[in-house]
């Protein structure tokens, strides 16, 4: 009982960790029909810039059980690269999706080799931060305590989120822009601006993401290009541009992982692309999303 | 009577969308050498019944025959290259590809060529000879080799019904060729449509049109449309002579009134 | 009937009448005897870039057949490259069986095999959902290739045998000078033999029905083409395009490496083709080309070369998305309409 406790909450633990980084992808998504293939990489920069922030602040003398928010202030400082970036998107918001994409993934090298640039090779770690809050035990099972925040903090992004879309002016208006950009613009809402916003807000999920991800794990040269393999099957299971398909997707993902992991750690990857597929296969818009061939 | 072939017959046909009837119990028979223009105020289903009758939607209920066969589920390929071909109410063209081009998909489609991936194209004589006699049909031959993106729309327009035009079609239905054409060129467009249909070997036509003007003067027989249901079938000099139909198809204030 | 004179723009003439004009056989002409001379001229170092330029032009070639003629983006297609290298390899280990026509053809009917279910599903879709689609495919058989030792050697890969050609065994040469030397007559000659092949597809019926679903799928389907099996036919033959580059990628490195289908080097593959225009014939080889020795000029230089690559990109996709070629074409057109005045 206590292992399938264990695999559940380490797949909700990686599927918290999974949403932060899509949901600004189905944000994204939603109003600008973007797939930003560079998220992985917002993604890294967010955790690269979360270690040297946190490093810096801890060295001159922060107590170690504020590092959270340095990490907060981190993902929402690096997430300001989203305003220069849209600008440079913006080019081809008329274009073909191919050359969409194709600039995205432009993005993808010219990150990689900045964060070489700037922060060498090495894979690099905020040392045993995680254990600051010490660990929780549950019916057996033992987890750290920051691992259990982060889920929190996941939660609280959903909640925020839907919030956000469905109660307040501001998301509605982010809503209607994405129903139809015709409609939205005859609204006399100034698209462009929606669209600064919205890639601002996408872009600073991811750099959230990746920063308050890293004391649980290491930030290496490629996770940007790796995390787009999971991230993908994500969006393609949940729904291109559905929020609770990138929760649902998440959910999946992360407990197939678990439970991959534990039973047969060589077919990670694997399960969830057949899963994958499955659903391509079954349904091609994902559990959530909307038709379009 | 029997040297009239019957072409297209739809029996019974409705097409519902939920609530809402596009169509309802449409009877529609053409044999050769009918020239029918579908008329009607806007709304009344012209356009469903062209893509009812050329296959692209299903009739929710009825059924149409084409040369006898049922055409339900056949698909809009088979019946380009069985002799039932149309052309659509905005122009619709490859804008990528030159006159040429455009004309020589149909002819290979007709020439059954089109699985062929080792002909070579250019230069084969019996497609050229369709692109060029079709071309000059249309007077569209000193664009050929311009790629419909650069074509104003009205040959734009021309080249969409040329290139349904070369698939050698028994049966043509045209959706408002003449839409977005400027008045002096109507009849022009018109006298043009149907020179090609004889040398291309059509042998009949269903107009879908709002000029009356041009339905007197080129059809054969009406059909008019209201609300879903053919209220009007009649040979043309009997459907003017009918006071009721013609005002309620030409309605209050309406333009283009020509009594023939 | 009102003809009014409306200026023919010869700016959109159609290419394919003026490449039948004298140019573009001078082009061919060149381009066969630069690359038949090439080993006699050109360094060592220079020589050993070229056998991967075969590689991909052959690739590429096809991977243009669906992205330029028939306007579907596959983002996964570096699978097939990957399916050759193995089919290869596996056919040497299995058989012990290492003559080069032979592995040509396990390449290509893996390729069939693989691509032919692929096509049947994927045809259905355009767009992001057909990108989507073939990325996961791509993501999914490369982590079968890195997974599954016993089939696919795992991580390591699989060996590839130095093969015989046309039964040939060049076993006394060593690597440089079977590489430089019979293999790469053998692959110029394979470059040219499948790029007539698919120039004769491109300018076929087929080719213009695939050309005419890419333009406007509804009208098509009213002029008698069958869209969805002649996407996929076109999905099926960049397949085996594909596959076969990968053997000669190969049996250039010895090796089937797992890192072959790897997503990213399927951009790297949409990237040569924009780079090199995707709207003309010979422009993914152009591009082809230019990026190898881009790329390698690039490594020697800085450790980042990722980076000026990425940035190639970035200006490529904003300003000139015509790549080299449509370059070429725009300034062509250009001297030519000054030429007229």
């Amino acid at each position: 009982m206590s292992s399938i406790l264990n695999i559940l909450l380490a797949g909700v633990f990686h599927a918290a960790t999974l949403f932060l980084v899509t949901a600004g992808l189905q944000l994204i998504f939603g109003v600008q029909r973007i797939l930003n293939l560079a998220c992985g990489s917002i993604y890294a920069l967010g955790a690269y810039v979360g270690i040297t922030l946190t490093t810096w602040a801890l060295a001159n003398g922060l107590p170690p059980y504020l590092f959270p928010l340095v990490l907060l202030v981190a993902g929402l400082v690096s997430g300001l690269i989203g305003i220069p970036l849209e600008r440079l998107i913006r080019s081809v918001y008329r274009r073909p999706e191919a050359f969409q994409l194709l600039l995205t993934f432009s993005l993808i090298l010219i990150f990689q080799d900045v964060i070489w640039f700037f922060w060498g090779a090495e894979p690099q770690q905020l040392s045993n931060l995680t254990m600051t809050y010490g660990t929780i035990s549950v019916m057996g099972v033992t987890m750290p305590t920051y691992n259990i925040m982060l889920i929190a903090v996941a939660v609280l992004f959903a909640i925020g989120l839907n919030y956000y879309l469905n109660a307040t002016r501001s998301g509605k208006i982010l809503r209607a822009t994405a129903e139809n950009h015709e409609t939205g613009a005859a609204m006399a809402i100034d698209v462009k601006r929606v669209y600064v916003w919205v890639f601002t807000l996408g872009t600073t999920l991811g750099t959230l993401g990746g920063a308050l991800v890293i004391p649980t794990t290491a930030a290496t040269l490629q996770m940007g290009v790796e995390l787009v393999v999971e991230a993908f099957a994500v969006i393609v299971l949940g729904g291109l541009g559905s929020m609770k398909g990138a929760i649902v997707g998440a959910l999946i993902v992360g407990v197939i992982r678990a439970i991959a992991l534990f039973v047969y750690p060589e077919v990670e990857v694997l399960a969830i692309y057949a899963i994958v597929l499955a659903v391509l296969i079954w349904k091609p818009s994902g559990l959530y999303g909307k038709v379009e061939a | 009577m029997q040297r009239e072939k019957m072409l297209l017959r739809a029996v019974n046909i409705s097409r519902h969308y939920g609530d809402f009837r596009a169509l309802e119990h449409v009877d529609l028979s053409l044999s050769t050498g009918e020239f029918v223009s579908v008329v009607g105020p806007n709304g009344a289903g012209k356009s469903t019944l062209v893509n009812v009758l050329t296959g692209l939607h299903q009739p929710t209920t009825g059924r149409v025959y084409f040369r006898g066969d049922d055409i339900a589920g056949v698909g809009a390929v088979e019946l380009a290259t069985c002799g039932l071909a149309r052309a659509f109410q905005l122009a619709n063209v490859f804008l990528d590809l030159t006159v040429r081009q455009t004309i020589a998909v149909s002819a290979s489609s007709y020439l059954k060529l089109r699985r062929s991936a080792f002909v070579n194209l250019m230069g084969h004589g019996e497609v050229d000879g369709i692109v060029r006699r079709v071309a000059q049909a249309f007077e569209l031959t000193p664009w050929l080799d311009v790629k419909a993106r650069a074509l104003p729309h009205g040959r734009r327009k021309l080249l969409d019904v040329a290139s349904a035009f070369a698939l050698h079609p028994k049966v043509i239905l045209l959706d408002e060729p003449t839409a977005g054409v400027s008045t002096a060129d109507k009849h022009g467009v018109m006298e043009t449509l149907l020179s090609a249909s004889k040398t291309l070997g059509v042998e009949a036509i269903v107009l879908v049109e709002h000029d009356m003007d041009l339905v007197s003067r080129y059809s054969t027989r009406i059909i008019a449309m209201q609300a879903g249901k053919k209220i009007a079938d009649l040979p043309r000099d009997e459907f003017f002579q009918n006071e009721e139909v013609v005002s309620i198809v030409i309605g209050k204030g309406a333009a283009n009134v020509s009594c023939a | 009937m009102n003809t009014s004179i409306t200026t023919i723009d010869n700016s959109v003439k159609s290419p394919v009448q003026s490449r039948k004009g004298i140019g573009g056989k001078i082009v061919l002409i060149s381009f066969i005897v630069a690359f038949a001379l090439a080993p006699q001229v050109i360094g060592h170092y220079y020589i050993t870039l070229l056998i991967p330029f075969f590689a991909y032009a052959i690739t590429l070639l096809g991977f243009n057949l669906l992205f330029g003629y028939g306007g579907l983006l596959s983002f996964g297609h570096a699978l097939f490259v990957a399916v050759g290298a193995y089919a290869a390899a596996t056919l040497a280990l299995n058989t012990g069986m290492v003559s080069f026509e032979l592995m040509l053809c396990a390449a290509v009917g893996a390729a069939l095999i693989i691509a032919t279910p692929i096509a049947i599903l994927a045809s259905r879709y355009t767009g992001i959902f057909f990108g989507m689609l073939t990325l996961a495919f791509g993501m999914l058989f490369y982590t079968f290739l890195n997974k599954f030792y016993d089939i696919t050697g795992g991580d390591g890969g699989l060996m590839l045998p130095r093969p015989t050609l046309l039964g040939v065994n060049f076993e006394s040469a060593n690597n440089f000078e079977f590489l430089a030397g019979p293999f790469y007559y053998y692959c110029l000659v394979l470059v040219l033999l499948l790029g007539w092949i698919m120039w004769r597809v491109v300018h076929s019926p087929y080719g213009l029905h695939l050309m005419a679903s890419r333009d406007n799928a509804v009208k098509a389907t009213y002029l008698g083409v069958k869209v969805r099996e002649v996407r996929a036919i076109a999905f099926i033959v960049s397949a085996l395009y594909g596959a076969i580059g990968g053997v000669i990628l190969g049996v250039n490195t010895g090796l089937a490496d797992p890192e072959l289908a790897y997503w990213v080097n399927s951009g790297y593959l949409v990237f040569m083709t924009v780079l090199g225009g995707y709207h003309e014939f010979i422009g993914p080889v152009i591009g082809a080309l230019v990026f190898i020795l881009l790329q390698d000029e690039l490594s020697t230089v800085t450790q980042h070369w990722r980076f000026f690559l990425g940035v190639v990109l970035a200006v490529l996709v904003i300003a000139l998305p015509g790549g080299i070629s449509g370059g070429f074409r725009s300034a062509i057109h250009r001297v030519r309409t000054k030429g007229a005045r």
